[in-house]
């Protein structure tokens, strides 16, 4: 496969996201800037301006006619994706570290950072759908994470739950309705930071990934560990392949620690692992700088990464990829 | 070819020379194909008939009406008023990149990191002097002339020891041995011996004071038994030592005492080490 370079940001890229139809992709970076690029070839729709930090996190909704942002100018904006334009700004007190949609695109979610004097919290907000309507100021739901900030968040299957990884390594569970605290999961190693949550198609079960080198997969009902995937370097992000039963894991060594290694040492590449047998099956290289978020297309096609070192490398999934099974998958084809 | 019917004016005449050419032809098979013959002229001014024979077939696709729809919409933000397709200055097609999943993809991908670490492994011995352990080569030991090789140079690395016994009785073809090793190999049969009980005894100072004399490494060693030699590296120009010595023990069990003692102990401002003087390998 050849991969697409998309070069448009200027710093490191922190997030990437495919739209539901997978025909655009959305990146934010430290830059400032959002950019929109189509996916089959790399064209690039537009940009969205008006963020005045590095930007930590997008989300598009369904119908791929909202887009929301957050970032470090303490604002979460919501935009027009059609036109660029900046639809609503929300202020809060601290940067925004992640947002994400409701399943059905009506609510949307959003994480903030714990800085002196202000506690993370996860804030729940109405969205009207239409882009010419008013957006509300008010906030539907304010849970407040005390113990451990939260560093991920996002709705479960038909947005019954809400489900956070934290700081210290654990997954925990809300009622995304009246926002009651159900439980957590010690998922991860203690004090090791869940960096990334991302969602199975039906939203039954999520890939967390953390700075414990490992990725687990869970349930969303239970918060029980399905399968879990280690690795040797730390990861910031993880996703799930439909169509086939892969995960791939994104990461290498801190940011910070970067050029002191080369990069055949910084391991960073896309890792494959076989979701069911939990083995690594392949490695994609290309970055030279960890990766910091990677997204797979919805419908199994391919995938994109976000690195450090500032690139989108968007990847369409070639024959070999389709065709490998193990001996045991066969005979069950073959069956 | 240049004037044609009283036509006079010359930025016509290229038109001219193109009515010429025959039409193109289009003409429709029985197969559903096309043939398409078409003339034109080649820059070195021959007259070309090109056919062509084509088959037109309709591929459906059904496309998302969504991504459809997508696809048409203006540019904006930075894209603003660019052509259709991606550009140049921000997307670009990477190297090829072969991506086969396999079963035991980390099997042999850990073979692979062993094999380099064997080379590396090869590399950083390599780098070893045989006269004093340092990590540069034999040849660029600074001792190279005041100190005979370790016991493992003459009796393990060098594989043949014929010439070297010849060597050191005197005869040709071996390398030169110093007139001081002659008398006692001529003694033995083997260079090795003297060598290998030399080295047993040997003790491997290092982290030794630049200040330090071979008295004193003497005085502080002879505790332990009889010192038959003291070596201290001293540097030519500068005369102050280089920070390791080789202390020779008649007595292995005292050298052993002495290892054991001596390690770690403290002299000048620094923290010896002491170490059996290892065979190279």
């Amino acid at each position: 496969m050849r991969p697409i370079l998309l070069s448009g940001h200027e710093r490191a890229l922190t997030q990437v996201k495919y739209n539901a139809d997978g025909d655009i992709i959305f990146s934010v970076s430290k830059d400032h800037v959002v950019c929109a690029w189509f996916s089959h070839n790399g064209e690039r729709l537009g940009t969205y301006h008006g963020h005045q930090g590095a930007l930590w996190t997008v989300d598009v909704d369904p119908t791929s006619t909202l887009l929301a942002t957050g970032g470090a100018d303490n604002t979460m904006r919501l935009w027009e994706v059609k036109t660029g334009k900046l639809l609503k700004t929300w202020d809060f007190a601290t940067s925004i570290k992640r947002v994400e949609f409701s399943p059905d695109g009506r609510q949307l979610l959003g994480v903030t950072e714990k800085r002196s004097g202000h506690l993370s919290t996860i804030v729940v907000y109405e969205i009207n759908p239409d882009p010419a309507a008013e957006q509300t100021n008010e906030q539907s739901l304010r849970i407040v994470c005390d113990e451990s900030k939260a560093t991920v968040a996002g709705f479960s299957y038909m947005g019954k739950y809400i489900i956070a990884g934290h700081e210290d390594g654990s997954v925990s569970q809300w009622d995304a309705k009246d926002g009651e605290y159900m439980f957590s999961e010690q998922i991860h190693e203690p004090d090791m930071q869940v960096t990334d949550l991302q969602w199975a198609p039906d939203r039954t079960y999520f890939i967390t990934a953390s700075k414990d080198k490992t990725a687990k997969l869970v349930s969303t009902n239970e918060l029980r560990v399905l399968k879990s995937y280690s690795t040797d370097t730390p990861l910031n992000s993880a996703a799930i392949t439909p169509v086939k039963d892969y995960v791939i894991l994104g990461g290498g060594q801190a940011a910070m620690d970067v050029t002191t290694t080369s990069a055949r040492q910084g391991k960073f590449e896309a890792r494959f692992y076989h979701k069911i047998f939990q083995e690594e099956i392949g490695r994609v290289r290309g970055h030279f700088g960890p990766l910091n978020y990677v997204a797979v297309h919805p419908r199994g096609t391919g995938y994109c990464s976000g690195g450090e070192d500032g690139y989108v490398r968007v990847h369409h999934f070639d024959k070999a990829y389709f065709d490998f099974m193990y001996e045991v998958e066969r005979e069950q084809a073959n069956l | 070819m240049s004037r044609v019917q009283g036509r006079t004016d010359w930025a016509e005449e290229e038109d001219e020379d193109s009515l010429q050419l025959p039409q193109q032809q289009i003409t429709k098979n029985k197969d559903g194909t096309e043939t398409i013959t078409t003339y034109s002229v080649r820059e070195d001014g021959k007259k070309v008939k090109t056919t062509r024979r084509i088959k037109k077939t309709t591929i459906k696709q059904v496309v998302n009406p969504r991504v459809a729809e997508r696809k048409q919409w203006a540019k904006f933000g930075q894209e603003k008023g660019k052509p259709v397709g991606p550009q140049t200055d921000t997307t670009s097609v990477a190297e090829n990149i072969v991506f086969r999943p396999v079963a035991n993809w980390k099997a042999s991908a850990e073979d692979k990191g062993e094999a380099e670490k064997k080379k590396q492994n090869l590399k950083d011995a390599k780098i070893k002097c045989r006269i004093c352990s340092g990590d540069h080569w034999t040849t660029k030991c600074p001792f190279k002339d005041t100190m005979a090789p370790e016991g493992a140079d003459a009796a393990g690395s060098v594989t043949d020891d014929v010439p070297e016994t010849a060597g050191a009785l005197g005869g040709g073809g071996g390398g030169y041995v110093p007139p001081h090793l002659r008398g006692r190999a001529g003694a033995g049969e083997k260079m090795g011996g003297k060598y290998e009980r030399d080295d047993l005894a040997t003790l491997r100072v290092t982290n030794v004071s630049e200040f330090a004399e071979e008295g004193d490494l003497r005085e502080m060693f002879s505790r332990f038994g009889h010192v038959t030699r003291v070596f201290l590296a001293k540097d030519r120009e500068t005369g102050r030592a280089k920070g390791f010595a080789f202390i020779s023990y008649a007595d292995r069990s005292d050298a052993a005492k002495a290892c054991e003692k001596m390690d770690g102990y403290g002299f000048g401002h620094l923290i010896l080490r002491v170490e059996f003087a290892k065979k190279s390998t």
